[in-house]
């Protein structure tokens, strides 16, 4: 039981104390989010990082956290679906899926757009193949060609957002 | 057995025979608000509607939300009766009367030809059996989200007890203001006059509960400010932000966590078990032993402090499993004594005749030419994203659940035998539903979860099973075998068919599960075993579509399109290599065959439109056909497949579908997208696979699906329609298999007739 040490963990931008009897350095980070955090858009699918369901970032990156353990997260910032965006600043992806109508069940819905919110931090324009890459993530109900839609649309809209160079001025015609 | 004795078949008629029809008066499906429960400031006006005091609408909510949007296109129909923006209307949970049945899913159930049943000119036995199974069916009650009968179901029902409420609202106006009601105007649940005077919903509802309704009319199409529009999903907010609600996502105070580990062979069980090692480990709690429970094996649960921890403690139970007493069962074996069982059936004309026209031994002899072809497909599971699970708790002699379910009153049932209350004691929230697919049909699960909460002396108690349980341990798709046969002209024209098919029939094994009280002794005509095969419009003059209905001991469920899923497999492979003798093309040989089914002649026509079906595919492409009727809507697919390192891959997916008056487009669209990915995954990869009653598959790298790479493009078109509306959850996966596996043959010149296609 984590040798009675306090585990602190970093997770949405809040420092989190697990007390030494409720979690074990070996328990996945799944169920440290979702049963003692109770923090639940994290999703439990399968157990053997085959479905995606549980995607979370960790430092930034997309890990399937059914078998990530707790003492692979601690030290490092972790984020969960509940801080992708507000209410009130929804993350472009987000905006982008409820654009195109995206979920059905919804159950794989968060795993996807964590997947997708970490391939476009670090890639703003995404091929195809690219897309198809990234997200491995499963959905039984078949919303994977909006998935690729949304992404591209969201990606755009990030793009556009952008502060872009300033133009060299041009020079001033003579009227 | 006679036709007139099938109006008695499936679940209608054993219901009528337990609860007396003939006596019980037809009960009004308006319902009285004193069904709602009443809650300060609201006003009930009926069994489905109340008003909040700031006007908005409360719905009462009586479907599972499962990912097919029902809980968006009910609120439609309300609000648009109701005159009021989709925003306004605010879902409650239904509760258990009656009322809240499902009436069409079963009159659905009947295995009538739809030669037989076309609205308006249905024979007198198909008026008769329809009204029989639908006076029962509203009698029983039985809630239940399935069929793909949601809207078929609420159509009128809901129209008519949201326009009766607008009704009693506009003359609680009139009245107050005296002024006559076709002076008023209602917008935005506002009602007004061009003198000033103006009301909102909330201001009218008191008044307006004692207030008679008058004549109710429904609104004109041409007035629909809602219906036939894609009104963004109402459920789609909370699932990109993850603070929707399934059931794994319930949180209770002192909540438990318990994990489940069966006997890993179907319907065995256990001797010693050994839960020392187990209950050492922390945060282990306790073990509780599960018998049965409809349908369920027996098992033992881990309760925990958490998930993981229950997982750890099954993980280091030590448990002496015993062999079921009934033999074991082994799924090849079983798909070959199926095609035993259909051979000799065809031989004798036996099996159950589903359907019969023409004379086709006089056929057969003057055939020139005879095909026969043997089909087959395999065991599948359901595999819901969200893994079985239920949550519940034991206190004071009531029982909470919180449940995703497609049956909750069969859920109630349960819970109150399992915990020796009456039902009125169990209280059923249904959650969101991470995948139903017909897995949630059954209620086993939560028979389970009473009986541990039981033990966890009045605290909350979360059952989940952990993957490889849900892979093991489902109520499968029957495998099914078809013999195909027809006879041909000297033209290579069909002039007969005759399909003999058997497997097992999931109607009877359901009820026998979770409707007990209703299960015969004797297994009558189940529609589910031949749909998709006796149903068919084409115009072969002489037919015998039989099934022999068949017990193999394997636990089988309903599955997404159920005997669609694979008879349309079956005959839509079989039509095209009828179109292949007769040299014919495909598309061109099925209109042929549709002169009298102008509908279905439609759809095809808008698929092969829309595919470019008259210009070639490009070098290396070939495109295949499906045409298929289920649920009450009509949908065509034209699949472009190529092959990829030697395997299928499929590029494209064009549908076309009359699914009758069209609710919500975008949804529709999305329901057969989703449709034909399941389809897709289960003809290429599905297929479940038992040895010594142990099922083989027991995660998902065991049993592929379709991911985001490998999802061809999908474009949906619709046929309009004035028809009342049919169902959209199912009909998109019927054609994918047929579709995928002509194109296969047009590409390799080889014709697939077993499932799965790839993984096989």
């Amino acid at each position: 039981m984590g040798g009675g040490v306090v585990l602190e963990l970093s997770i949405n931008g809040q420092m989190r104390t697990l007390a030494p009897a409720a979690v074990d350095p070996a328990m996945p980070l799944l169920w440290v989010v979702r049963d003692v955090l109770n923090l639940t858009g994290t999703k439990f699918g399968c157990g053997v990082a085959a479905c995606g369901a549980c995607t979370v970032h960790l430092d930034g990156q997309a890990v399937r956290s059914c078998v990530t353990p707790l003492s692979a997260a601690v030290g490092k910032p972790v984020a969960t679906i509940e801080a992708l965006g507000t209410a009130d600043r929804p993350h472009p992806l987000q905006s982008a899926w409820i654009a195109h109508q995206v979920p059905q069940c919804g159950y794989c819905q968060s795993g996807m757009l964590m997947a997708a919110a970490a391939l476009l931090a670090r890639n703003l324009n995404p091929s195809d193949a690219e897309i198809d890459a990234a997200i491995t993530n499963i959905c039984r109900c078949g919303t994977y060609p909006r998935i690729r839609e949304a992404i591209r649309s969201a990606a755009a809209a990030l793009r556009a957002a952008q502060p872009r160079p300033v133009p060299r001025a041009a020079p001033r015609k003579l009227a | 057995m006679k036709r007139r004795t099938l109006i008695l078949s499936g679940l209608g008629g054993a219901a009528m025979l337990v609860v007396g029809w003939g006596v019980l008066p037809a009960r009004s499906r308006l319902g009285s608000a004193s069904t709602l429960a009443p809650k300060d400031g609201e006003i009930g006006l009926n069994g489905w509607i109340k008003i909040a005091a700031n006007g908005d609408v409360l719905l009462a909510m009586n479907r599972s939300e499962m990912g097919q949007g029902v809980h968006t296109a009910l609120a439609m129909l309300a609000a648009d009766e109701l005159d009021v923006p989709l925003a306004k209307v605010h879902l409650i949970e239904a509760g258990h009367d009656t009322l809240y049945g499902n009436v069409a899913g079963f009159v659905a159930a009947l295995p009538f030809h739809p030669r037989d049943a076309e609205p308006g000119r249905e024979t007198q036995v198909v008026k008769i059996g329809e009204w029989l199974v639908g006076k029962a069916a509203r009698e029983l009650g039985i809630n239940m989200t399935g069929g793909s009968s949601t809207i078929a179901d609420a159509w009128d029902v809901l129209r008519v007890a949201a326009a009766t409420a607008r009704a009693q609202l506009l003359g609680a106006a009139s009245l107050r203001w005296r002024l006559p009601v076709a002076e008023l105007s209602v917008d935005d649940g506002v009602v007004s006059h061009s003198s000033g005077q103006k009301a909102h919903y909330g201001e009218l509802a008191k008044a307006a509960a004692t207030t008679p309704s008058g004549e109710v009319r429904l609104k004109e199409p041409q007035q629909w400010k809602l219906i036939g529009r894609a009104a963004p999903r109402i459920d789609l907010p909370g699932k990109v932000d993850g603070s929707a609600r399934f059931g794994l996502d319930v949180r209770e105070p002192g909540q438990l966590y318990a994990v489940v580990r069966h006997c890993p062979m179907i319907d065995g069980g256990y001797g010693a078990v050994n839960s020392d090692a187990a209950m050492k480990l922390p945060g282990v709690e306790r073990v509780v032993r599960l018998g049965p429970y409809a349908g369920s094996t027996a098992a033992l649960a881990i309760v925990a402090s958490t998930t993981w921890h229950a997982q750890q403690g099954a993980q280091a139970l030590q448990v002496e499993w015993r062999a079921p007493p009934a033999g074991t069962l082994d799924s090849a074996k079983i798909l070959v004594e199926l095609e035993a069982r259909a051979r000799e059936a065809a031989k004798t004309s036996g099996g159950f005749a589903f359907h019969s026209r023409g004379d086709v031994a006089q056929a057969d002899q003057a055939a020139a030419r005879r095909i026969e072809q043997v089909y087959r497909a395999p065991y599948l599971a359901h595999a819901t994203m969200e893994p079985i699970n239920c949550t519940a708790r034991v206190a004071d002699g009531k029982v909470e659940l919180w449940v995703p379910t497609q049956v909750p009153g069969l859920a109630r049932a349960l819970a109150a035998e399992v915990a020796g209350v009456r039902e009125d004691a169990v209280t059923v929230h249904v959650t969101y539903l991470g995948g139903g697919f017909g897995r949630r049909l059954d209620v086993d699960f939560v028979g389970q979860a009473v009986r541990i909460a039981l033990e966890c002396n009045g605290r909350p108690v979360q059952l989940v099973w952990p993957r490889d349980e849900d892979f093991t341990h489902d109520f499968y798709r029957p495998a099914g075998v078809a013999l195909m046969q027809a006879s041909l002209d000297a033209q290579g024209w069909p002039t007969a068919l005759r399909i003999t098919s058997a497997g097992d029939a999931i109607t009877p094994r359901w009820m026998a599960r979770g409707i007990p009280l209703l299960a015969g002794p004797i297994d009558l005509p189940d529609k589910t075993v031949s749909e998709g095969l006796f149903d068919q419009l084409y115009g072969i003059e002489n037919q015998r579509i039989a099934h022999v209905a068949t017990r193999s001991g394997v636990p089988i469920g309903f599955w997404r399109s159920v005997g669609h899923s694979h008879n349309a497999f079956f005959s839509e492979c079989f039509i095209d290599e009828l179109a292949f003798e007769a040299r014919q093309d495909p598309i061109a040989f099925r209109l042929a065959l549709l002169k009298e089914a102008p509908r279905h002649a439609a759809v095809l026509k808008l698929a092969a439109e829309k595919a470019g079906w008259a210009t070639p595919p490009p070098a290396g492409v070939a495109r295949g056909v499906a045409l298929h009727e289920s649920f009450g809507s009509i949908v065509a697919q034209i699949a472009e497949v190529t092959l990829s390192n030697g395997k299928p891959r499929v590029l494209r997916v064009v549908c076309a579908a009359d699914v009758g008056t069209v609710v919500n487009p975008g949804i529709v669209a999305q329901q057969m997208e989703s449709g034909i990915v399941f389809g897709l995954s289960a003809a290429l990869y599905g297929r479940i696979d038992i040895e010594a009653s142990t099922v083989k598959q027991r995660n998902f790298p065991d049993y592929p699906m379709l991911r985001l790479a490998d999802t061809p493009r999908i474009e949906t078109y619709l046929v309009p329609s004035t028809r009342s509306p049919g169902g959209v959850g199912e009909p998109g996966t019927p054609p994918a298999a047929p579709a995928l596996a002509n194109a296969l043959f047009v590409l390799t010149g080889n014709r697939a007739r077993s499932l799965p296609l790839i993984n096989g």
